[in-house]
């Protein structure tokens, strides 16, 4: 890829964070906060402290791996909304497999293959039905939030708190890459999950394939690709990257090591998801980035609620704008035309 | 309760379950009519829902919310076809970025507006007739009443069958004089209009409460109606009573003790959302979209 | 100058925005009351001269002068309300929609809000059909209606519009003979009405047949105009073929070998359900170029998605060195030794959003050189082989990581050639390999067919370009309906014969 391709998608998505940034901002003002001191508080949070930058981190590894879900689906020419349930499930298999082996491998297995495993009806649904994906996934997120809290009250229930699933055993833990903090290895795997789906798209024939009829299906077609086939694979293997940030989330971050009430801590991942690969521009390499700035915000939320006294979901508006602001096609263009008139 | 005084409460409830639902399906068809995608409704009942809350409270009368719903539901509808229709944008993300909006404005808004986490109880209400099988809403017939008027113009009148032409054929309707960008822009604000009229429902009217997860997936559901319906709006009235049918069983079932001890209350809730795959799953290739639906149009 | 045109377009320049000129400063003059014929060859510039004066397309250059008053069309209703409808070829109809809705559409009468007057619109379109004595029912979608009848309600979606002057887009290649017989009669009664007409085709029988004058273009330059008194079908094939700047191609004569492909009886069916091969035989032998002439939409695109794997055959058999492949998938057709360049550059043969290497292992990219262990691929051979192709096919390109979008359609279809023909093939079937391609991408395109056939490959080409299939083909069929009208030598016949056969004359 060289710079010129590279440059724009960037600034289009730097365009957008400023607009998140701004209105945020103005939203902040209009509802009686001070926009500098909540966007201090924010950045203090985040990134002020070992502690905030390692807060960042780790609120980043879900949500990267939940962009890539999204991010492989929409390069095969899907969009899988669905990592949401596919979480929920990611993390009641890894609490499920390390009760019964008290191994972190078996955990991740577990994720790994429920999170395939529920990416199954929405591909096959897709596939062989037509049913468009965003309706059939949004509807499974549903059916998955509904099972899992059946699950979560009551197979997985901690017999002493029983709003709560047991916790990972602590030799099934994610071990903290740095101590008295959130940050554990879980991090690197969602790196490496990273590195791999950017292998898998663009270093491996069947990601070309899936690429390919992404793009163009009759193209593919005359290719000899088989475009029902791509869509299947993109759906399994987002499928799983969804149930490793299950998995990752309940063996790795303290203190609790378990789905707490109401799934509280898987909530809104899948979701969160979308928004950061979107602005990673569906790449797995920009979700890497995006990751990291989304859970920026997120680990700055509690201190600005704290501090400024915003309410912490501040971000997710934030978010939502940031979202809106990539649909507009053609950004760099636009603030390049606005900015540039007087030129030539 | 008896057996028919049952089956009875429960229509009863289908009815007031389907006024947001039906409301959003034929506003949604009349948008992909004239060729426009929208998924972002789930986001906008949401939105409004909690504008319509503040409007009213506001306003002092529930009416007052509903309108204020129906506004918010206008400007994101003019957002969607700014994007989708003038700049030639895809229409999906738009909607996705809509939806992620809403969980973010909604979950901030109650508690920057009200101090309470989550969940306002609304303080005025919606005057109803109050029967021995549940409240009445006016809304109800409104709806009726705005699906049919919503039917008849678009296919009886000029202005439906443009509408029609250009989610159909924009080349066609453009040969003729037809200014495909205008027709598509105002379907798709009317279609985002209603869902906005239908937010406010939830939670002026029927509920009685803001939440953050209000919609519940009902702006999906109404698209999965809408398919079902075949883009018609009298049927996605029956398709809406069904829909909403199952939505109200649902929510009764979690409440009544006796038929919790018999199934688990979470997989009855999961009904509405699995009953929606299974309809959708057969009966497509029965219906057929609009021939534009979803895709920009430029001139060569 | 007995008397002023009605509509007068002069020294019309189209250029389209990747560069191609389609028109090159055409006049065109058109007189009031008369059948005027617009004759020329699949890209001749005929539709885009008659797409400018309908508004569709703005020319480059040039003026409209409608009755001695210029024009400038902003839009095809612009050209509307000056009393200028076009059919066209591919009617814009809805579908979904019966045939009065169609017609009145835009013009529906009353307020946008009050209801639609159906009983009026339709005594009104009564007296039109009554007057040009033709039916058509009016209630019945149109999808429905077969295409003859979808054409009369275009036509009835003009004159209710009181058109002064109807331009008809080649009517007649969608209609059966009896079809074109009733539309004739349609023409003339219009005529004697007053209206004018433009009868754009390339069928030199049905031009002799209906027009009073006509005009004659060819690769987007004006040839000139006849009265149609004056012509005999023989001058106008000469006019509409003409005498070709004859590209150097070299074509030492050569003995055909085994053959290669054989196909027995096959029988294809379009997309819209209707039979678009009728029962074709033939065969294609090692060492020979078969050629296949004839005018776009007869069945050839059908024809050749068949024999590629990418559509069903309905009945019939297609043989390659005897095995049978009918049917079978197109990777496999690859690894069978079949290579194809197939007619639409930039939605099938190619990915216009994938880089130069990407594109230049579609269809290969499972092979052995390019996929790695645990189902890698080896980039750096991907590289090397593009790098070669371009080398060796002297393709300009930014670079082979540059987007294939940013290539000019010529050595976009450089590409198609060079990859295609790295497979190794014994079979290339090209299908309009040097359409919309410079001229010297175009001659290095077709001395590249003539050096395969001498390297005894058997090829299989399909054009409009009749010169290029008389040029390269050491035998040739005409393709007309779905079946071919003959198969020749291409030097043991003329060029105004070739003209016959594809308008559907057997000779």
């Amino acid at each position: 890829m060289n710079g010129k391709n590279f440059l724009k998608p960037f600034m289009e998505s730097i365009i957008a964070v400023t607009i998140g940034v701004l209105v945020g901002a103005i939203v902040l003002a209009f509802s009686g906060y001070s926009p500098l001191e909540a966007y201090k508080a924010l950045l203090d949070g985040a990134l002020g402290s070992k502690y905030g930058i390692a807060l960042t981190l780790s609120s980043a590894t879900p949500i990267m791996l939940t962009g890539l879900t999204f991010a492989i689906s929409a390069r095969t020419g899907i969009f899988n909304i669905g990592a949401e349930g596919t979480v929920y499930f990611g993390a009641i298999a890894a609490i499920a497999f390390t009760a019964a082996f008290a191994n972190p491998l078996m955990g991740l297995l577990g994720g790994i293959l429920f999170g395939a495993a529920w990416s199954l009806p929405a591909a096959f649904l897709k596939v062989y039905r037509g049913v468009h994906e965003v309706i059939s996934t949004i509807m499974l997120n549903w059916i998955a939030f509904f099972g899992a809290l059946y699950i979560v009250l009551g197979p997985l229930a901690n017999p002493n708190d029983p709003n709560k699933t047991i916790s990972v055993p602590e030799s099934a833990r994610l071990g903290l890459i740095l101590k008295e903090t959130d940050l554990s290895w879980g991090f690197v795997i969602a790196v490496i999950a990273a590195l791999l789906s950017y292998y898998l798209l663009w270093h491996t024939v069947l990601g070309y394939g899936m690429r390919a009829s992404g793009y163009n299906e009759r193209a593919s077609k005359y290719g000899g690709i088989n475009p029902k086939l791509a869509i299947i694979w993109s759906f399994v293997i987002g499928g799983i990257m969804s149930g490793l940030a299950g998995a990752v989330e309940v063996m790795g971050r303290p203190p609790s090591y378990a789905i707490s009430q109401g799934m509280a801590n898987i909530h809104g991942y899948g979701f969160d998801g979308i928004g950061v690969s979107l602005v990673g521009r569906n790449h797995p390499l920009g979700i890497i980035l995006s990751g990291i700035f989304f859970g920026m915000l997120k680990a700055g939320a509690t201190s600005m609620q704290i501090e400024a006294g915003v309410p912490l979901e501040m971000v997710k508006v934030v978010q939502g704008i940031i979202v809106v602001a990539v649909a507009v096609p053609g950004l760099w263009d636009l603030v390049k035309n606005l900015f540039g008139r007087g030129r030539q | 309760m008896n057996a028919l005084d049952m089956v009875i409460f429960n229509l009863m409830g289908a009815l007031t379950a389907m006024v947001p639902l039906v409301l959003t399906s034929v506003g949604a068809a009349v948008s992909e009519r004239a060729g426009v995608v929208n998924i972002g409704y789930e986001g906008i009942l949401l939105m409004s829902a909690f504008f319509g809350a503040i409007f009213a409270e506001m306003g002092g009368n529930a009416w007052i919310g509903m309108l204020g719903g129906a506004f918010i539901g206008m400007l994101f509808g003019m957002l969607h076809g700014a994007i989708t229709v003038y700049l030639k944008g895809d229409h999906i993300i738009p909607g996705i970025g809509i939806n992620l909006l809403a969980l973010g404005v909604v979950a901030f808004g109650i508690t920057a507006v009200w101090g309470t986490a989550g969940q306002h109880q609304v303080a005025i209400k919606m005057a109803k007739w109050y029967t021995p099988y549940g409240p009445v809403s006016p809304m109800i017939f409104i709806t009726i009443l705005i699906t049919l008027v919503t039917h008849w113009v678009l296919f009886k009148t000029p202005l439906g069958l443009r509408i029609r032409s250009v989610g159909e054929n924009p080349e066609a309707a453009d040969a003729l004089g037809i200014n495909v960008e205008k027709y598509r822009f105002w379907a798709t604000v009317y279609g985002s209009l209603l869902a906005g009229l239908g937010g406010a429902y939830l939670s002026v009217d029927w509920l009685g409460t803001v939440t953050k997860d209000i919609s519940s997936g009902r702006g999906f559901i109404a698209l999965a109606n809408m398919v079902f319906s075949g883009w018609n709006p009298i049927n996605a009235l029956f398709g809406g009573f069904l829909f909403g049918f199952f939505d109200n069983l649902s929510i009764w079932v979690r409440t009544n003790p006796s038929v919790q001890n018999i199934v688990p209350w979470q997989f009855v809730a999961t009904l509405p959302y699995i009953v929606t795959i299974v309809i959708v799953a057969g009966v497509i290739g029965k219906v057929r979209p609009p021939k534009a639906d979803g895709k920009p149009y430029k001139r060569e | 100058m007995e008397e002023k045109p009605l509509i007068e377009m002069k020294g019309i320049v189209k250029v389209y925005p990747d560069g191609t000129r389609t028109l090159k400063g055409v006049d065109f003059s058109v007189k009031k009351g008369e059948i005027h014929g617009l004759l020329g060859e699949n890209g001749a510039g005929k539709t885009t001269l008659m797409k400018i004066l309908s508004g569709m397309l703005k020319p480059t250059d040039g003026r409209i002068y409608i009755n001695g008053e210029e024009a400038a069309f902003k839009s095809p209703a612009d050209a509307l309300s000056k009393g200028i409808g076009i059919v066209h070829q591919h009617f814009t109809l809805v579908d979904v929609f019966d045939a009065l809705h169609n017609i009145i559409l835009g013009m529906e009468g009353h307020g946008l809000f009050s209801k639609i007057d159906v009983g009026r619109a339709k005594r009104k379109l009564q007296k039109v059909m009554d007057e040009l004595n033709f039916q058509v029912p009016l209630d019945v979608p149109v999808e429905n209606l077969p295409v003859g009848v979808q054409q009369r309600i275009e036509i009835l979606k003009m004159l209710y519009r009181d058109v002064d002057v109807l331009i008809l887009d080649e009517p007649t290649a969608v209609l059966t003979p009896i079809e074109v017989k009733e539309l004739f009669r349609v023409l003339n009664t219009l005529k004697e009405q007053g209206k004018t007409i433009i009868f754009i085709s390339h069928k030199l029988r049905e031009v002799m047949e209906i027009t009073d004058r006509v005009t004659v273009l060819r690769k987007g330059e004006l040839i000139g105009s006849i009265n149609t008194s004056d012509a005999t079908p023989q001058i106008l094939a000469r006019m509409m073929v003409g005498r070709e700047v004859v590209l150097r191609i070299q074509k030492p004569p050569k003995e055909a070998g085994e053959p290669i492909l054989e196909v027995k009886d096959l029988w294809v069916v379009g997309d819209r359900g209707e039979k678009s091969v009728k029962g074709l035989t033939f065969e294609v032998r090692a060492g020979e170029i078969f050629g296949i002439a004839g005018v776009e939409g007869n069945g050839q695109t059908e024809l050749i998605e068949a024999l590629t794997g990418l559509r069903h055959v309905e009945k019939g058999k297609v043989l390659l060195n005897g095995k049978d492949i009918t049917g079978k998938p197109p990777k496999e057709l690859y690894d069978l030794g079949i290579a194809h360049i197939p007619e639409d550059r930039t939605n099938m043969g190619l990915i216009l959003d994938m880089s130069v290497a990407e594109n230049a292992i579609l269809g290969l990219q499972w092979k052995e050189d390019f996929r790695g262990p645990l189902d890698s691929i080896r980039w750096v051979n991907v590289r090397k082989h593009s790098e070669e192709l371009v080398r060796e096919f002297e393709i300009v390109v930014p670079g082979i990581d540059a987007p294939l979008r940013s290539l000019s359609g010529g050595n976009q279809q450089k590409l198609i050639v060079a990859r295609e023909v790295s497979k190794k093939p014994l079979l290339i079937i090209a299908s309009q390999p040097t359409r919309g391609v410079d001229v010297a991408s175009t001659e290095y395109i077709r001395n590249y067919l003539i050096k395969l056939r001498n390297e005894n490959k058997a090829v299989l080409l399909v054009s409009a370009d009749l010169d290029e299939v008389t040029q390269l083909s050491d035998r040739m069929a005409v393709m007309y309906e779905g079946e071919f009208v003959g198969v020749v030598k291409p030097e043991e016949v003329t060029e105004e014969q070739i003209g016959l056969m594809m308008g559907g004359i057997r000779i």
